[in-house]
Order: C-alpha cells, then structure tokens, then sequence
C-alpha cells in the first residue's frame, strides 16, 4: 500500500459510501446514475451507477496504509499509517461532533520512525488500533494503541518522555508515544488482522513467520513459519480460515491446525497484491495480482470432504475483468450481493462491478428457457402472455407447433391449401404447394391410360420436361385487341404447354387460355401480376383493363392508372421517345412486375435478361415466361441455371423446375440444412415422390426427425396422424403387428384365426367383437380348444362380451353415451400389465383403477398403472 | 418488458445444472449441497419439486436425463469421482398421493480417479449408453446390455484424451450416414496446449473411437459444448462456450465407401461472439437448433438466432436474477442491427434488450 498505488474502503456503516487513498483521502458517495450525467463532479462507475466526490483530505502526507473506525460513533473516523511510523487519527467531512473532536488530529508515535505497513482495529473493542511496523534493531514492531488514552497514561515515568516530546510537538495533548501493548520484538511486521473468534486475538505477518499474539498473555505467542506472511486476513464466514500470500501464491490456514496451510492455490506468474473473502458470501476468495486486469476468484465453499483417508476441498477457479485497464486495487461491497469497487492503477478510474455467480442453462423440448443462477431457477416460459414471445416469435420450431395443430400438410383434396393451414405468409411454402397442387390435379385429369409415361414426367420437374422437347415450333404473335404488329417471336411445344400448366399458367384442357389465371389474380387483387400476365400474352388491352380495374378498386393505387397510361403508349418504334423513357424510369417503379413489363416491352425479341434475371418475380411467372419467348437452347441454359441457383439457396420455389426427383430431394436437403424444417420437407416429399425417390435414407431421416418432434411435444396423436397419412402413401412404411398373444396351453398364436381376416385393429387383439357379424365368438384357442384366461375382475373367460361394469353404472358417465359407444369396442379388449401379468377386459380394468392403486387381483401388490411415467403424462394435442 | 418467472428453488447451495426430459414436463437440477432435486410440471404450468436427495458426498456438477424410452433414468456427476445412475420407482408407500416419487440409485461408476466433470447419454439409437469425462483427461463410455436391469454396466471404451476435460457432447443425428460421435472439451487454462475441443469418431472396423479432428482454433479453457439437434441436416453444428460463444460448422466430406478411417470433417466457424465480454460459461440449443442460449461471467442470458443468410446475430439479452435489463436505451434494434459471420463489433449490440 504504498501512496502511489490506489486502495479503497469501504465505510462500515454506509452502504453506499467509500475512501479511495493514494496521496490524499476522497470519500465518495455511489449512486444511481440515472439523469446525472449534468451534474458536476459524478464520475460513472456502471451503466446503472454513478459516483459523487463528497470531500477530500489531504492533510497527512506519506501515507502508507489506512484503516476505518468499525464503530457508528464517530462515523468516518480513520487512522492513517505514515512511513514515519506515526498513526493519526483523521477525518472526511464530517461535521465535528463532540466524540469526534477529541479523536481527531490525535497522533500515536512509535518509539524510533521506521515505515507502519498495516494498521488494524479491534473490531469489538474499538478503542484498540494495532499498527505494524518495520524492523528496528531490537524494538518492538506491532503496537497496539489505545485510541481513548491521555497523552500521559502513567504519570511518574513519562513525566520526562512528556517534557521531551513537548518540545517536539507544540500541540502535546494530540500525542501519544506510550502504546497499550507492545509486541514481536526484534522482527518486522507485515499484515495484521483480529481474529473474529477471539477479539484478544491478534495475528500478525511478522518477518518469516505468522504469529499469533493473546493480549492476555502478551509473553507467549503461537507461530508457524512461513513465507506466506503478506496480508493476513480472516473468512468472516468461517473464522478459523485465514488466507495469506506470499508473491504469487496464496496459503489458506486453518488455525485449528495451524501446523501447515490447509491448501495453497496455484501460483500465479506475477506478485499478489490483494487477498479478500467476500462478505456476503462464504468461501468466496478474490485475488489481484500486479499488473493485471483480472481477478482471480477461489470459490472454497465446499467443505473438505473425506474420501477414503484423503481430504481434498473443491475449489472452483474463475477470473472476472472488471474493467480494461490494469487495477490498482479493489474492495468487496459490505452487504451488497457479491459487489465490489475496482479502481485502477494509472488514473483513479473507478468501475462498480457485480461478480455473478454461473449461470446454467436448457432448452426444453417446447421452447421454453430455464436457467439457474445461484441458488434460484428462472424460466422464460414460450407460452406466457409476455416473456420470449415477442424476440423469438419467428422461430422454425414455434412455427412448426402451430402448423401441427392447424393439420398443415394434411389437406389431400386442395392441395394447395396446405400453405393457408402453415399461416399463409411464406411465399416459399405457398409456391410449393401450389407446385404439388399442379402436379396432382395433372396427374387426376389426365385419364388413366395416357399416365404411366407422362405421368413420371411430371414429378420430374420443369427442368427435365423441356429437355426431352421437340418439335418446336416458332410463330410470331401479333398483340391481341390491337391493330400494331408485333415481331415477338414465341415458341410452342407440347412440352411447353406441360410446363405452363405446371406453373399455373394455364388450366385444364387444352387451351391455352390464360383468362381463368388473370380472373383469380383480380380476384386475389394481385393487379400487377395479372397485368403482367396478360401483356406476356400478347393482351395489352387486358393489361390496361386490369390496372384500371386496379386503380378504382378498394384501397386501390391510383398510381396503377399512370402506368396503364404508360403502357397505352407502347410504340415499338426502336428510337422513340417512349421506349427511350420506359427504359430508365422502370428501374424506379417498387413493384417488379411493372418493372418487368416495360422490361419486355423495351426489350429487344430473344433478349429478356431484364424479364428473367428480377429475382423478386415469382420463378413459376419467370419459367412460364421463359417457356414462351426462349428458343430451345436458351430456355433449357436458363432453366439449368435456375434450378442450380435453387438448389443452391435451398428456394422450395425451385421444386417447379426440380420437381420431386434426386433433385428434388438434393433442393429440399439445402432447405433442411437451411430451415430445419423437417416437417414441410416430410409431408412435401410424401405427398408428391413416386417410391423409388422415397427410398432416399435423407427422406427417411426428415421424416423420423419429424415424428420425434412430434413425440417430444407430445403431439401423440398427430404424430399418430402423420403415420397413417404416411401409411397411405407410402405403403412400405406400414409397420407390422405389434404384439401376439399366444395360447398357453398349446403355445400357438390365438391371433391366428383372426389373422386370415382382414386386419381390424392395429397391433391389439380383438375377441367378441361384434363388429363382424359372421365371426363367432372366440372364448378359446382356436388351436387347441382350452379356454382362454379369465378376466381379472368378471372371472369370465376372455372374449365374452363386456357387461356393464359397476363402474359404468355411474350417473356422471352415463351422460357420454356417444363416448361409451365410441368406447364399446375398446372395453372388450383384452389387456394385461406387462409387471404382474394379470389382466381382464380393458373397460373393467380402467374403473378399477380409477378408483384403486393396486392390482384387482388378491394378494397382488402391483402398482399397475403407476408404473409407466410416459403413460401418465396426457397428450398435449388431444383434440 | 421482459420479466421471468422465479421458481422457489430450495437449493442449499449454487445449482450447477438443470435438465429438462425428453418431453419437457420434468426437470432435474443439481447442486453444491450434494443432492438432486426432480421437479414435474402440473398441468397449470407451475413447476412442483417431487424428489430430493443427497445423491454424492461432494458438489454435484451435472445431471441428465435418460430417453423415457429406458423408464425415468437419471445420471449425476460429481466431485466425489464418482458417477451414478437413478431410476424413479413405484414406491411401497403412497409416495403418489404425496406427491413425492422415489428414486433408488441403480449404480455408482467408480472408476475416475478424479472429479467426474460431465456425464451425458449417448443418442438413444445407440441403446442405452452412459458417456463420463472426467479431470484426470479420461472419457469413459459405459452400456447397459440389459435396459431392463440398470445396475449393470460394462465399461466399453476409455478414451484418454490427455487434457483435464469439463464438457461433453454427443452428435445427437440419428442418420445411418452419420457414425456416433462425440465432442469433448478441456478447461485447462494453458493456451500452449493446443486445441481444447477434440472430436472423436465410432469406428466400425477397428470398435474404437478414434479422434476425428481438434478444433486448433479453441485454445482458451472450454467450459461447455453443445451439439446441435441435427434434425436431418447434412452437416453437424457444435455451439462452444469459453472465452467467447463460438458455433462451428463440421461437414462430413462424403468418404468413398472402401475406405476406413475416420470421417474426414471440414470445419467452419460460423460465428464468433465476445459480447459477453468475459468467459462464457453455458451453451443450449433448442430443439431445432435454430435458436442458441449462452450465459456469461456478465452475469446475463443471451439468445441467438440466425437469419436465412446463416448469419447469426443476437435476439435478446435477459438478466441472470430474472429482472429487466435497464440502463442501455432498450429499443428493440436487434432485428436491424446486421451481423456478420465475423468477429463483431463489441458494441454492436449494447443498445439492445429483451422483450421490449
């Protein structure tokens, strides 16, 4: 603590007030930092906390070290160890008060001047300061004063030391010379500090050793050498642990066997210069070491624990960094939680810091956080009304719970409907599946002798259709409706028309008529596309009638009339002023597809790269338009790049162009890897792949991925859904039956018979069932005519129908008379617990366990239904 | 405003972990005072503690969850050297009505000489298999044969992996193209020792694990690791908590069919974040590992979240004590602050908060 290196304390008594030393004293007050940033005099210590210099003091020069009254009365009293060894008593603005007055200004003067390193008071008996001094030839180097004594303690013998110091000090009733007790003689000391166990306690950091000194018996001491004699200080939470350090290392003792340090901890590279136990929690141990912007924590809270003949305590080592520059030194708040002031070595900046304690944390299956922080758990549940809500809302697994329970992928007749059950706002999933829905409703017009061939073309995308083209033919189109000529020259190909279909451009038939297609964009009031529509049909009357119509209609933009009116103007004269103006103005119009119609417009024929290249046109808009106007080559060098930029971005819009092929499946992999959304890629690649594309190991894996969701959700039932949906369309995926229950008598399957019927239930055994009227009932093995077990609770032979069970003759259930109905079958079944093996008709056995633990059948204890956890827990989508 | 919910947590001493089943619906955590606690979800939502007890004769660093498809399993580690392996039973008393539920231990794993720092389950496709590392630098791989009988398991594999280990992790993919693989990181602090993440790989040829790859690049001591759920993807995502939360990228460069030898991986880092601005201590992904968790020695709970670009940038910062984050202008910037795959900026986020 020398005066050029910072220290801090903090006052005992006010939590919010501290002392920083170096060359004089600041006291200062900390406070919330809000609004002061006008004051005069604040210094920031946090984002929350601010500083304010409350007085400074700088009346005793040389000071070494100092140490602050643990008592209320006088408050803001310190004693200040100077390299002469004196020790006085000081102030920080506070108003005199009578107690105080007395105090201050009082100086303690050790017989010979050499440096005070430590100074410490008594924390019970206050009037006791001990102050440790460097060696001096054989006097004393800890003395201990009394802060309350007269500058003449014995009157006859230092009648003559009085006089002599009279002529030293002008002021002599200020001075004290004659210590309470004096102590190691003939060594040095280095640290001090009162043992809390013990107030008559004093143990001291002398030269090469630690000692303990009783003042009751100030003749005897007990020590322990060591090098470790730097800053003594005691765990205020356990006060027979003390640390101490020596350079880098730091020894902790346990002064209940003081022979040797219980622990020393890993060295450090540089000098310690300060060691403290935190006080508001036990076992925490902070250490600063030179030239460092960290502390070091020990976390020692454990208490050692035996393990065989070793003991070992567990310490925890962590380093915080308060601040960026090199500290100076640091203090533990009093009372506040883990908080400590740093300030730095250079230029007094000062940092209010918070150790946290580690915070561990989860996910949970359904989006919702838990972490724990200390001895608290937290949880920022998902599906509170405010909390991770509002930062995660776009999250692929939130979506995809919400997409389960609105059915989404399910809908099998209106395909295309499937984007509306996802939230409707993906124009990637709503491309998608009006993709799939194209393909199916082809596949459903074409009759069934035609399919085959066609058929798999179809699911091979735009891509692999227009490759397999020929037979093109060329036609230049004149503008529809208008008295111009056009020289646009357009292709047509049975392929091409295929293609068109697949984009939506044309319907059903064989016409090509793009009317019903621009009647539900006016429907969808998609004014721009419908327009745009209908000028790459050669329609530029329908176009201007559809902006028009735009325009007027509800919250419609009058903007769209002016670009009617542009368009009206069409000229395709190659230097006219139009085309020379609709050229640079169409790169400022927002919307694409006006942009792209001018684009065409001023285009020269084969050369649409402006048409083609606008991304943020729908690709089915650009692939249609492509089929039209490319040449053979060009179309399929435009569709190879295309699909490739898909695949590459992993844009569901490219599965038009890949269709449901390798392709297809490499597209929806770098959406996966993307997205994570297993669940549009499951349903996707179900709905629209032919079995072979199926067998794909990454399909297979989307869609178990997909069901574990499922499971982990507890969405049972709709993952029970999704297999049956599965099962449907892909037959192979039909699991086999789960269980057989076999006769024991003869040994043979009692499902036998049953299993030459068509399969009824899936995986359960039925008996007695009258669902078929012409199958008997079966009371005994088919194979060897024994009877089979009787249930547990009517002792009648299994497969007899169930009769009412007392159960079942409650009021409250009679009233669900659709649910028993529903439940009739079920109650016939035949179950049993898999732990105890006794069973009976799975309706008896239900009301038994509603109202009792243990198995119906006598002497047995089994806790049949409590032994299945998973079982007990409900599905979270039982709808 | 953001606020979280506080659950009464009656720990004596610091939770080091929390553990959500495979449903969601229960909860363990563990502590300093030795014991775990369970704690099951009523259907209102509110989480009530059903077991608690003294489980080691030391702090208890880890617990985790069996998959519900091996029964109610646990397994806990801790500074005791040990690990131990619980299972919840149907309990002679009414311990149902009560409320409580009773769990016996099935077995202690004694074969660490030191600490035992992690354990983990392997993925449940494997069967059920117990990974612990442990202080002394050893990962040590156990299996239950019988999953009808827990209070046997064999040791399989030790894994020396020379450096003190804090953390493991398993490839959770289930993908038959994916063999088993794990991540172990180490807590030394001493950065000439090299790469502290290491990988290791299941071998079918030789039934070893062998390393696959060191992340060279992570040289400062790794506190937690985390794989990603990989949820059909072709590639693995490992989330690595030390002196910043770092997210690596390993591509399995697809190998010709006759040769063995370990995958060859090609490692990417996708981003690199310091805003905690001291040592990162935890890391969790949510279950479609589109959204990261980290917590700092700053004493907060960031989120993370990438955009379609695979960019990742931070979605929220929530305060570890539960209240609102104040202080910093709290508007909710973080959608149009723009984050490079790059080291950032470390201001790049200080105007940012929660839920406001």
């Amino acid at each position: 603590m020398s005066c050029s290196k910072p220290d801090i304390l903090w006052s005992p008594h006010h939590p919010d007030r501290y002392v920083i030393c170096d060359s004089e004293l600041g006291l200062y007050r900390i406070g919330p930092a809000g609004g002061s940033e006008s004051k005069p005099g604040t210094l920031p210590l946090s984002d929350e906390t601010a500083a304010t210099l409350l007085a400074i003091n700088s009346d005793t020069p040389y000071m070494k070290c100092v140490a602050w009254y643990p008592k209320h009365e006088p408050e803001c009293l310190l004693a200040v160890g100077q390299a002469n060894g004196r020790v006085v008593l000081t102030s920080l603005g506070q108003s005199h008060n009578s107690a105080c007055k007395e105090l201050v200004g009082k100086e303690f003067v050790p017989k010979h001047a050499r440096q005070c390193n430590t100074l410490a008071w008594n924390p019970v008996d206050s009037n006791l300061l001990a102050a440790g001094l460097d060696k001096h030839r054989a006097d004393f180097s800890v003395l201990i004063w009394d802060i309350s004594s007269k500058f003449s303690p014995e009157a006859g013998a230092a009648t003559a030391e009085k006089i002599r110091l009279s002529s030293l000090d002008l002021d002599s009733s200020t001075v004290v010379t004659k210590p309470l007790y004096e102590l190691g003689q003939n060594d040095a000391c280095l640290s001090l500090c009162w043992l809390l166990r013990d107030p008559k306690l004093l143990l001291a950091g002398m030269h090469r050793n630690l000692a303990i000194f009783d003042l009751r018996n100030t003749s005897q001491k007990t020590f322990v050498n060591t090098k470790a004699i730097q800053g003594v200080t005691v765990d205020p939470h356990f006060h027979d642990r003390v640390a101490s350090f020596f350079e880098g290392q730091v020894a902790i003792w346990d002064l209940r066997k003081f022979e040797k340090p219980v622990l020393t901890l890993t060295e450090q590279p540089k000098p310690l210069t300060k060691v403290a136990w935190c006080p508001t929690r036990t076992g925490l141990l902070a250490t600063l070491t030179r030239d460092s912007n960290i502390i070091r924590l020990y976390d020692m809270q454990h208490a050692p624990t035996p393990i065989g003949d070793e003991t070992e305590p567990t310490i925890i080592e962590r380093s915080v960094q308060p601040c960026d520059s090199q500290i100076g030194s640091f203090a533990w708040h009093p009372s506040s939680q883990n908080r400590m002031v740093v300030v730095s070595a250079a230029n007094r900046a000062m940092t209010d810091f918070t150790v946290f304690e580690r915070i561990s944390l989860a996910w949970s299956s359904t989006t919702s956080l838990m972490w724990a922080c200390g001895r608290h758990l937290y949880e920022c549940a998902e599906d509170g009304a405010e909390g991770l809500k509002g930062t995660i809302e776009a999250d692929i697994a939130t979506k995809m719970r919400q997409r389960a329970q609105s059915r989404y992928g399910h809908d099998m007749v209106q395909v295309w409907r499937n984007h509306v059950l996802a939230g409707g706002s993906d124009p990637q999933l709503k491309s998608l599946w009006y993709d799939l829905s194209y393909i199916l409703q082809y596949c459903q017009g074409t009759p069934q002798d035609l399919q085959g061939n066609k058929q798999s073309m179809v699911y091979s995308g735009i891509k692999n259709i227009v490759k397999t083209s020929s037979g093109t033919s060329e036609s230049r189109r004149c503008w529809s409706g208008s008295e111009r000529q056009a020289d646009v020259p357009q292709f047509h190909s049975e392929e091409r028309s295929l293609a068109l279909r697949l984009c939506g451009w044309t319907g059903r038939g064989s016409d090509q008529d793009v009317e019903p297609l621009l009647r539900a964009l006016e429907q969808e009031k998609e004014w721009e596309r419908a327009a745009a529509v209908a000028l790459f049909n050669m329609d530029i009357r329908r176009a201007i009638q559809i902006l028009n119509k735009g325009a007027t209609a509800d919250k419609g933009d009058l903007n769209l009339n002016v670009v009617a009116m542009a368009l009206s103007g069409y000229t395709d004269e190659k230097a006219s002023l139009w085309r020379e103006m609709c050229s640079s103005l169409r790169l400022q119009l927002n919307n694409p597809y006006l942009c792209v119609m001018f684009a065409f417009l001023t285009s020269e024929p084969g050369a649409y790269d402006a048409v083609l290249n606008e991304s943020s046109v729908a690709v089915r808009d650009r692939v249609a338009f492509a089929c039209m106007f490319l040449n053979d080559t060009q179309l399929s060098h435009y569709v190879d790049k295309l699909s490739g930029e898909m695949k590459e971005a992993g844009n569901l819009e490219g599965v038009l162009l890949t269709g449901l092929t390798k392709d297809g499946v490499d597209l929806m992999e770098s959406y996966v890897d993307r997205t994570g959304d297993v669940q549009t890629a499951s349903f996707c690649m179900l709905k629209g792949s032919t079995g072979e594309v199926l067998k794909d190991p990454r399909i297979q894996c989307w869609i178990e991925n997909y069901r574990n969701l499922l499971d982990a959700w507890r969405f049972w039932h709709k993952r029970a859904e999704f297999d049956i949906h599965r099962g449907k369309l892909d037959p192979s995926s039909k699991p086999l039956a789960q269980v057989f229950v076999s006769c024991n008598f003869c040994g043979k399957s009692i499902s036998y018979s049953c299993a030459a019927m068509p399969h009824q239930g899936r995986g359960f055994s039925q008996y007695g069932v009258s669902g078929s009227p012409t199958k008997s009932k079966v009371t005994s093995c088919p194979g060897c005519r024994k009877p089979l077990p009787r249930c547990a609770l009517c002792l009648m032979n299994m497969g007899t129908p169930v009769s009412n069970s007392p159960g079942t003759g409650k009021s409250d259930e009679k009233m669900d008379l659709t649910r028993e109905n529903k439940l009739a079958q079920f109650n016939n079944w035949f179950t049993w617990c898999h732990n105890c093996r006794h069973g009976g008709h799975a309706g008896h056995i239900l009301s038994w366990f509603r109202d009792h633990t243990e198995c119906p059948v006598s002497a047995c204890t089994c806790k049949c239904m409590q032994l299945d956890t998973t079982g007990n827990l409900a599905p979270s989508d039982s709808s | 405003m953001f606020v979280a919910r506080s659950i009464a947590a009656d720990h004596k001493d610091l939770i080091h972990d929390v553990s959500y089943d495979f449903h969601g619906r229960r909860m363990a955590t563990c502590s300093s005072d030795q014991s775990v606690k369970v704690w099951d979800k009523s259907e209102n939502g509110e989480w009530h503690c059903t077991a608690s007890w003294k489980t080691h004769s030391g702090s208890v660093w880890r617990v985790t969850w069996a998959h519900p498809e091996f029964g109610q399993v646990l397994a806990s580690c801790s500074f005791d050297r040990t690990a131990a392996v619980w299972e919840e039973i149907v309990g002679e008393s009414n311990d149902k009505q009560r409320g409580q539920s009773h769990w016996i231990k099935r077995t202690t794993l004694v074969d660490s000489r030191t600490s035992v720092t992690d354990v983990k389950f392997a993925p449940k496709h494997m069967g059920l298999m117990l990974t612990t590392c442990s202080a002394d630098g050893v990962v040590r791989i156990y299996e239950a044969p019988d999953v009808m009988n827990l209070s046997q398991w064999s040791l399989q594999h030790e894994i020396s992996c020379k450096l003190s280990c804090s953390c493991i992790s398993w490839n959770p993919s289930s993908s038959r193209a994916h063999p088993p693989m794990f991540a172990v990181g180490s807590d030394d602090s001493n950065i000439g020792y090299g790469g502290k993440v290491q990988i290791y790989e299941y071998n079918e040829n030789t039934r070893k694990y062998a390393k696959a790859e060191t992340l060279m690049t992570v040289t400062d001591a790794v506190h937690d690791i985390a794989f990603a759920p990989n949820l059909g993807r072709s590639f693995h995502v490992l989330a690595i908590a030390t002196k910043d939360v770092r997210i690596f990228k390993l591509v399995p460069l697809r190998k010709e069919s006759t040769s063995s030898g370990p995958t060859k991986l090609e490692v990417q880092i996708v981003a690199q974040f310091d805003n905690h601005n001291s040592q990162v201590w935890r890391v969790s992904w949510n279950i479609t590992s589109t959204l990261l968790a980290s917590s700092g020695d700053d004493g907060c709970v960031r989120l993370w979240k990438a955009n379609y670009m695979d960019n990742w940038k931070c979605t929220g910062i929530l305060k570890g004590d539960g209240s609102a984050l104040t202080g910093s202008s709290g508007q909710p910037t973080a959608m149009s602050t723009v984050v490079g795959s790059s080291l950032q900026s470390q201001s790049a986020f200080n105007g940012m908060s929660a839920g406001r």
